[in-house]
């Protein structure tokens, strides 16, 4: 087990240290650059002064040696300062990391609820009305764009209700109500869309387990359907489920931009769509090298959950 | 060996297998509701598509001011938006970048991926182990940023747009496709044609190519909705299709929201397109993947 963690977390090293070369040749293929994003808020800028600011930022450095000192930063926790507004990379995470986590974990609990329980309805009554109910929900769970419900799910709240979410982030330490009024909806939406995937997947896993023979066994023996189903049904089928959640708590948590952008909440995805329309480099690189670095582990958490799931499993 | 390479070469399993697929979905399609329902739906989408110009009953460009923001009626069905432009006739219209965009977009990625997963899976060695690492490179980076990133150095557009959709969608694909090669790779006939000394290209094109055609279509299809939904996010952003190209997408972010509390036919409309565009594809690969996979073809 240790071994494998291990050759697992040095297989990860190539694949970041790709991924980073990835996005910095991107950032620097780009056409324009911060500084002239910079110059366009700032007004004209002088020949020599936008030199000494190249200078000052490193970027008249060879490609080479600005990825050298930017995988040093890397390495050592110091991503730098961000090129467009000067602030701490760190500081900015700090800020954008909290909103993003508080959104995925919300839209995950909210998604896990309807998901597992409609999937497994479904399953234990194939081809009948719930079913046919879930089914349907599910597939438009996937086919709704996310843009779309939280467009609508503003306009109807707005008409309706005569309510809107309040603008303006509020940390859940400083005002829990208002935080909560501004997750809400967006949870909501994120979590539909991630139940749908779930409850197929819970469906086709629990159908597919409960013909095999140890459930039978469990029914011959007498016990409660609930136990059978529950017990020894959805446990041995939760394996490609967790997979699925891992792969949805991966995006969650590499931000979803639009949905971020729409109700105003200012976390990862965000940060790196504006930094990037910016051309400001250090703050995408950080970000993505973050995410990268979290999918990554993700996918190794996930691998390990089976082993837990279903005891046969060993890692070698 | 001459005889064995004979048997071998006059063994009939290509068209046989492929007239049986063909078959298998015809009576997935007759059996279920949802398979017919959703061969429906992409029935009518790519009709709609190929004959927009003759369905679309005024020119999706052409403004009217004076019938700015008008409600559905029997003239405009779906409404008119900001400026009078007439909404079905936009909607119709989007229904071809959409395609277009989800076609090549899957075409060339799903291409890509084909090889890509072709050579690894075959020759395996470290040839896979370097492609497949730079596939995990490239699957850490969030779909929508490489997307983003992508056009961005390209400059907006629908074209470039579909460009980024297929290199986002690559890694997957070649994956999937290493994975049904390494299977296909153990069956007995595979290496009969290896020990008779058949070419790597002719057992790739004869033996191993049909056993991964199922899961690359079951993918691709899959794959087609989510492009729609990519170039609808993309056109949202400001960095797919650019106005005034009837986009689904861009249809909803720039006119859609702006006057969603007044028009709300702006945003509904080009939304119920986009979603049933989705589920058509979402359900038809539900449905390949019932007549196809044998595992399933009871459930």
């Amino acid at each position: 087990m240790h071994k494998y963690v291990i050759r697992r977390l040095l297989l990860a090293v190539p694949v970041l240290l790709l991924s980073s070369l990835i996005v910095f040749g991107l950032m620097r293929v780009m056409p324009g650059d911060a500084l002239i994003a910079l110059m366009g808020e700032g007004g004209n800028v002088g020949a020599k002064e936008l030199a000494k600011l190249r200078n000052d930022l490193g970027l008249d450095r060879p490609y080479h040696e600005q990825y050298a000192i930017w995988v040093w930063q890397m390495v050592t926790f110091s991503p730098g300062h961000s090129i467009f507004t000067n602030e701490p990379i760190g500081v900015s995470l700090k800020k954008a990391i909290p909103v993003t986590l508080e959104l995925a974990a919300l839209a995950m609990i909210l998604g896990l609820v309807i998901a597992i329980p409609v999937g497994v309805v479904s399953a234990t009554r194939q081809d009948t009305a719930p079913d046919y109910v879930g089914r349907i929900v599910a597939v438009s769970g996937l086919s709704f764009p996310d843009f779309w419900l939280a467009t609508l799910v503003i306009t109807f709240a707005a008409i309706w209700f005569h309510w809107i979410p309040p603008i303006g982030y509020a940390s859940f330490w400083e005002s829990p109500w208002q935080n909560l009024q501004q997750f809400l909806l967006p949870a909501a939406v994120l979590g539909f869309r991630l139940s749908a995937a779930t409850m197929r997947m819970t469906r086709s896993t629990v159908l597919e387990v409960l013909r095999e023979d140890y459930v039978r066994t469990a029914w011959a023996k007498g016990l409660a359907g609930r136990i059978v189903v529950y017990k020894h049904a959805l446990k041995n089928a939760l394996i490609p489920v967790v997979t699925i959640v891992g792969g949805q708590l991966g995006t969650l948590l590499a931000g979803t931009v639009i949905v971020e952008t729409i109700f105003a909440l200012p976390g990862m995805g965000r940060l790196t769509v504006e930094a990037i329309l910016y051309r400001d480099y250090p703050v995408v690189q950080t970000n993505v090298m973050l995410v990268a670095a979290t999918l990554v582990t993700i996918n190794l958490v996930v691998d390990l959950t089976y082993a837990w799931l279903d005891p046969r499993i060993r890692y070698r | 060996m001459s005889t064995v390479t004979a048997h071998v070469e006059n063994f009939p399993e290509q068209p046989l297998q492929t007239v049986s697929r063909i078959r298998a979905l015809w009576i997935t399609i007759r059996r279920k509701p949802l398979g017919a329902a959703s061969a429906a739906l992409i029935a009518t989408l790519v009709l709609t598509a190929i004959f927009a110009d003759v369905l679309a009953p005024y020119d999706p460009l052409s403004a009217q001011p004076e019938i700015r923001l008008a409600r559905p009626s029997q003239a405009h069905p779906f409404g008119t938006d900001d400026i009078g432009r007439d909404v079905l006739s936009r909607v119709i219209h989007g229904a071809r970048i959409s395609l277009w965009v989800g076609l090549l977009a899957v075409g060339i990625g799903t291409v890509a991926g084909m090889i890509i997963g072709l050579v690894c899976g075959y020759w395996e060695g470290r040839l896979d182990l370097m492609l497949q690492r730079l596939m995990d490179a490239i699957q850490a980076i969030p779909g929508l940023i490489l997307a983003l990133a992508i056009v961005s150095i390209l400059q907006p557009s629908t074209t470039n747009a579909m460009l980024a959709i297929a290199v986002v969608i690559i890694p997957g694909n070649s994956r999937i496709v290493r994975g049904a090669v390494m299977s296909a790779k153990q069956n007995r006939y595979v290496e009969a044609a290896q020990a008779i000394g058949c070419r790597h290209p002719r057992i790739i094109a004869t033996h191993i190519l049909p056993n991964v055609t199922a899961p690359i279509l079951i993918i691709a299809s899959i794959w087609l909705g989510n492009a729609i939904l990519i170039e609808a996010s993309l056109s949202f952003l400001g960095l797919g299709t650019q106005p005034p190209d009837p986009s689904w997408g861009l249809m909803l972010s720039s006119t859609g929201r702006a006057y969603m509390e007044q028009a709300p036919w702006l945003a509904i409309f080009p939304g119920l397109a986009i979603s049933l565009a989705v589920l058509g594809f979402n359900l038809f690969g539900d449905t390949l993947r019932d007549a196809w996979d044998p595992k399933l073809r009871n459930r």
